[in-house]
């Protein structure tokens, strides 16, 4: 049986969203998207995710909260955060154990599809499953 | 013994080929910082291009490098030329000063023009004539369909009158501060701003332009009433805010600027604040552009979608259509004809229902439009003939292909049968996708793959039809349309072709080079360097080229084009883009191109780029003028070149150019080992180019010759010009100054692709300015065949090439030479424009005698 990879994406800017969305889903990989990151975090105690792409800074609970939500709660699940420029600094310094890596702004879509594809693949071989 | 006058000569000399080393250096400097400030703009220009996603940060760090950048430029030329441009800094501060307030606060409307013609207006300009008029003037500028003329009000006049109406104070008072804005609350405003647009008085400077522009587009054509219609910013963005607006027909012209005022107070209509209001946006605050153009006189008239948004899986286009002006249909009530069409040519008409037209609108009298009745034998006649909807179809498709997306196009069929355009937006439709059949790993089982991951996008986007390899002889002006070029080189020549093609695919080329900015400006999807292309793709072929995954099909991949039609987000722009695109305007525009022209002066610089263009002009002029070496037999690194032509050419090296044996003024060619001198050299001393004979002169080209001053920059008085090749192993500048004309050609060559590149100037000449033009055509032509990216005005040519394999940018330089001996005297003999063609032929064919002398 087909084994589909889950991606949420989560970015205040729907845009960014929709892009990603886009991209990934040509790449074979199943996409929800979410402008808020309440809604984001509570869609991730329904259903279980292969991969997380989250935007760092966000109104409300932040990327990190996002991160720490997930390596607490969730077997898994593979974060990547999406960083701005001056966020890198903020970044060093604060506790991100268990990100499965950074992508800096500005980013290529074919960059981040690649970095999905890696994360979802741990993903999977932490659970135990077997891929396709 | 050596006397002490010996000494001091010897001192004198060293001391000369120092200060030009040292000025050699800060040349280098400037040519380098300047280079980096093109990189940037390319850089800037492929984030626009849809592959990236980035943020505000990346633009203020951009805008941060190429004002350092810049700075750098300023700073070399000043120290080449002993601070001769001081002026620079102040426009260097005055643009970034703009974009530094375009950044920090995302309103920045730039000061503009109060009324644009049309057709100087393409989409770059959606800041300020808003994206629809933008977009209607963009499909006219590149010739996909006529639209009627006209001129656009734009939104810095409409900032300008808000101001001078004090709407400000208004909109403060009733919607800032508040949690929440009720209707009734939304009324009262609505009411109180549009009372005070209708009572204020138009600034005179904006009413007097709009007089002018109406009075400009009245003259030499017939255009007795205009259309005036709303161009907000944001409209058709994320929110479509379609039929929200004002839109007045049947303006009568000495009407436009009240009607303008009408259109403007739309801003504040109840139902649009409301609208701004749901989209998340401040129900108030919006600047609207207003299109002013002829009203088409329309025997017929409605909307096409591309697609049919209740079945978007089919292949069908959709056209509503009515007797009269188009308001029947766009307003919707009456009854219309509706076709549905094949999207294939021929596009054939798959169903029809043809209606009881019983009224139509149509311009009144006076002013305005009134409905009136439509004469018995014609009402249940169909609104369009066979060949008129196949036409429809046809132009619908190309508007849509450019897009990359399928559109909601207004239209209108004048009395003559022509069709004119009046609107395109992007047609939205909430289709669902099938991720499943859209997986690449899915379509590749089902179409063969022919490439995958060869080369580099260039341009995003998906693209199909029969592969037309390019040749040398190929014509592009016959070139069928959908096709998908393929070819060895990215030259800039393909550039002509683009604008027909469904993809382009090379074996070589760079991402951010020349052709790839012209095929983000014309969206067409594209990928380079594939290094296999020629050889993989047959001509004629079918493929679908997806330039988004990088992946070559053969065949049609009906699922991917479908979902890019579908993907209405295709070019969505986010704030970012259009601050992006908004800065560039600053940055990347050429204004200055003829340094031969009175207005090319520091004043004159509008742009970063012009700068840096302006600044390498003169850190050149200043680098070939006034010093005079001489070979000396103490001094290792000067030498005269002995030659089997007659050129008398100093060879000045920089390090491990020339490896003379000392005691010699003189050096052969065998000593030189410069890789980029001996390259020209081989191509200047191939046999026949350089002809020896005396040019003969017929009576024109002597009297241009004997009246005409130097043309060049050096200044009179000084010694004469020496013929100076300034090397290492890997570089080279070459100033040669032959009778009257002067070529530079500097030059970098190694094994390091993205190091090397060629710039080569030519300019000036003994005949008159007819002949030294068409020298110029033909430099300018042959060296478009060679890859060259050329500029120039009058007898001037630039042509500039990069980033390519040592092999082939050593036989351009081999060509370079070969090309300064050929067109040496070659003026003289250029007496009407068809010997142009023929010399380029010879030479083409390595035939250098065209001439008998």
């Amino acid at each position: 049986m087909k084994n589909r990879a889950e991606v949420l994406v989560l970015d205040d800017e729907a845009i960014v969203c929709e892009r990603l969305k886009a991209h990934l889903e040509s790449n074979g990989f199943q996409v929800e998207t979410f402008t808020e990151s309440r809604q984001a975090m509570h869609r991730l105690t329904e259903k279980t995710f292969d991969v997380v792409v989250t935007d760092l800074k966000m109104e409300g609970p932040s990327g990190l909260d996002v991160l720490r939500f997930v390596r607490d709660q969730m077997h898994g699940t593979q974060v990547i955060m999406i960083t701005g420029y001056a966020s890198m600094e903020a970044a060093r310094t604060a506790d991100y154990t268990g990100v499965y890596d950074f992508v800096l702004k500005p980013f290529q879509l074919d960059e981040m599809g690649k970095l999905v594809k890696k994360a979802a693949k741990k993903a999977t071989r932490l659970r135990g499953r077997t891929e396709e | 013994m050596t006397s002490w006058k010996d000494t001091f000569r010897r001192r004198e000399k060293a001391h000369a080929v120092e200060a030009l080393r040292e000025r050699l250096g800060q040349f280098r400097e400037l040519v380098d910082k300047n280079n980096q400030v093109l990189e940037l703009i390319a850089d800037a220009g492929e984030k626009l291009g849809g592959e990236y996603i980035f943020d505000i940060q990346y633009l203020r760090t951009f805008a941060g490098e190429i004002e350092t950048a810049v700075r750098g430029v300023i700073s070399s030329l000043n120290a080449v030329t002993g601070n001769r441009y001081p002026k620079l800094w102040n426009t260097l501060e005055s643009i970034s000063a703009e974009i530094n307030a375009a950044l920090e606060s995302r309103s920045f409307v730039p000061k503009a023009s109060l009324a644009i013609p049309l057709e100087q207006v393409d989409e770059e300009l959606s800041h300020t004539v808003g994206e629809k008029m933008a977009r209607l003037a963009e499909i006219r500028r590149i010739g996909l369909c006529r639209v009627p003329d006209g001129f656009v009000v734009s939104a810095y006049a409409c900032q300008r009158f808000l101001e001078a109406a004090g709407v400000e104070p208004i909109i403060a008072e009733w919607f800032d501060h508040r949690e929440t804005i009720d209707e009734a609350t939304l009324a009262r405003g609505s009411a109180q701003l549009q009372d005070r647009i209708h009572g204020a008085a138009l600034p005179k400077d904006i009413a007097r332009a709009i007089r002018r522009a109406v009075a400009r587009l009245r003259k030499g054509r017939s255009c007795s009433s205009l259309a005036i219609r709303s161009s907000a910013l944001g409209e058709d963005g994320e929110l479509s805010f379609a039929g929200q607006f004002q839109t007045l027909l049947g303006v009568a012209p000495d009407q436009v600027p009240g009607s303008y005022k009408e259109v403007v107070a739309s801003l504040y209509a109840i139902g649009v604040m409301k609208y701004r209001q749901t989209g998340g946006l401040h129900p108030a605050r919006g600047l609207m552009a207003v299109g002013c153009q002829c009203m088409v006189d329309a025997r017929a008239a409605g909307v096409l979608y591309t697609l049919d948004p209740s079945a978007p899986q089919t292949d069908v286009l959709v056209v509503s259509a009515a007797w009269g002006l188009g308001k029947a249909v766009v307003d919707g009530g009456d009854a219309v004809d509706r076709f549905e069409i094949s999207r294939h040519p021929p596009h054939h008409v798959l169903s029809r229902s043809i209606v009881c037209k019983e009224r139509m609108y149509a311009l009144a009298s006076g002013r305005g439009v009134e409905k009136t009745a439509v004469a018995a034998a014609e009402q249940r006649a169909p609104t369009l003939s066979e060949p008129e909807i196949a036409e429809l179809a046809a132009t619908a498709l190309r508007i849509e292909k450019y897009m990359k997306c399928a559109q909601d196009i207004e239209w209108a069929v004048d009395s003559d049968g022509r069709l004119f355009i009046l609107q395109t937006r992007p047609l939205r439709i909430d289709a669902p996708r099938d991720p499943a059949s859209l997986g690449t790993t899915e379509l590749m089982i089902k179409y063969p793959v022919l490439m995958r991951n060869q080369g580099e996008v260039a341009c995003r986007g998906i693209g199909a039809g029969r592969v037309h390899v390019v040749t040398e002889q190929d014509d592009f002006d016959t070139l069928p349309d959908d096709v998908v070029l393929v070819a060895r080189f990215s030259t800039p020549r393909l550039a002509a072709a683009m604008v027909r093609a469904n993809a382009v695919i090379t074996d070589v080329g760079t991402a951010t080079g020349h052709l790839a900015a012209i095929a983000r400006e014309f969206r067409v999807p594209t990928i380079l360097d594939t290094e296999v292309a020629t050889q993989r793709l047959r001509d004629a072929d079918e493929v679908t080229v997806d330039a988004e995954e990088n992946v070559v099909y053969g065949g049609r991949v009906a699922e991917l084009l479908r979902y890019q039609l579908l993907r209405s987000s295709a070019y969505a722009e986010s704030a970012e883009f259009r601050l992006l695109r908004r800065i560039l305007e600053r940055i990347a525009p050429l204004n200055l191109i003829d340094p031969q022209s009175p207005s090319f002066v520091s004043e004159k610089c509008a742009t970063y780029h012009d700068i840096i263009r302006f600044a390498h002009e003169k850190a050149v002029e200043q680098l070939t003028e006034g010093y005079w070496v001489r070979p000396s037999k103490a001094s290792p690194y000067v030498r005269r070149l002995e030659l089997e032509i007659p050129l008398d050419l100093i060879v000045i090296d920089l390090g491990a150019g020339l490896r003379a044996e000392p005691g010699s003024r003189t050096a052969k060619i065998g000593e030189i080992t410069s890789t980029p001198l001996l390259a020209l050299l081989q191509g200047l001393t191939t046999e026949g180019v350089w002809r020896t004979e005396p040019a003969g002169m017929d009576l024109d080209g002597f009297m241009s010759s004997a009246t005409r001053a130097l043309p060049l920059t050096t200044a009179l008085g000084t010694k004469p010009e020496q013929n100076l090749a300034i090397v290492s192993d890997r570089y080279l500048n070459l100033t040669l100054k032959l009778g009257y004309h002067f070529n530079i050609v500097d030059s970098y060559l190694t094994e390091t692709r993205n190091d090397n590149f060629i710039y080569f100037r030519f300019a000036g000449g003994a005949t008159g300015l007819d002949r030294r033009t068409r020298r110029a055509a033909l430099l300018k032509r042959i060296l478009e065949k060679h890859d060259f990216v050329v500029e120039g005005k009058g007898d001037l040519v630039i042509g500039r090439i990069k980033k390519i394999s040592f092999e082939i940018m050593r036989q351009r330089l081999e060509m370079i030479g070969r090309l300064i001996g050929f067109t040496r005297q070659l003026d003289i003999h250029l007496k009407d424009d068809s010997l142009v063609e023929k010399s380029i032929d010879s030479f083409l064919r390595g035939e250098y005698n065209a001439f008998s002398y």
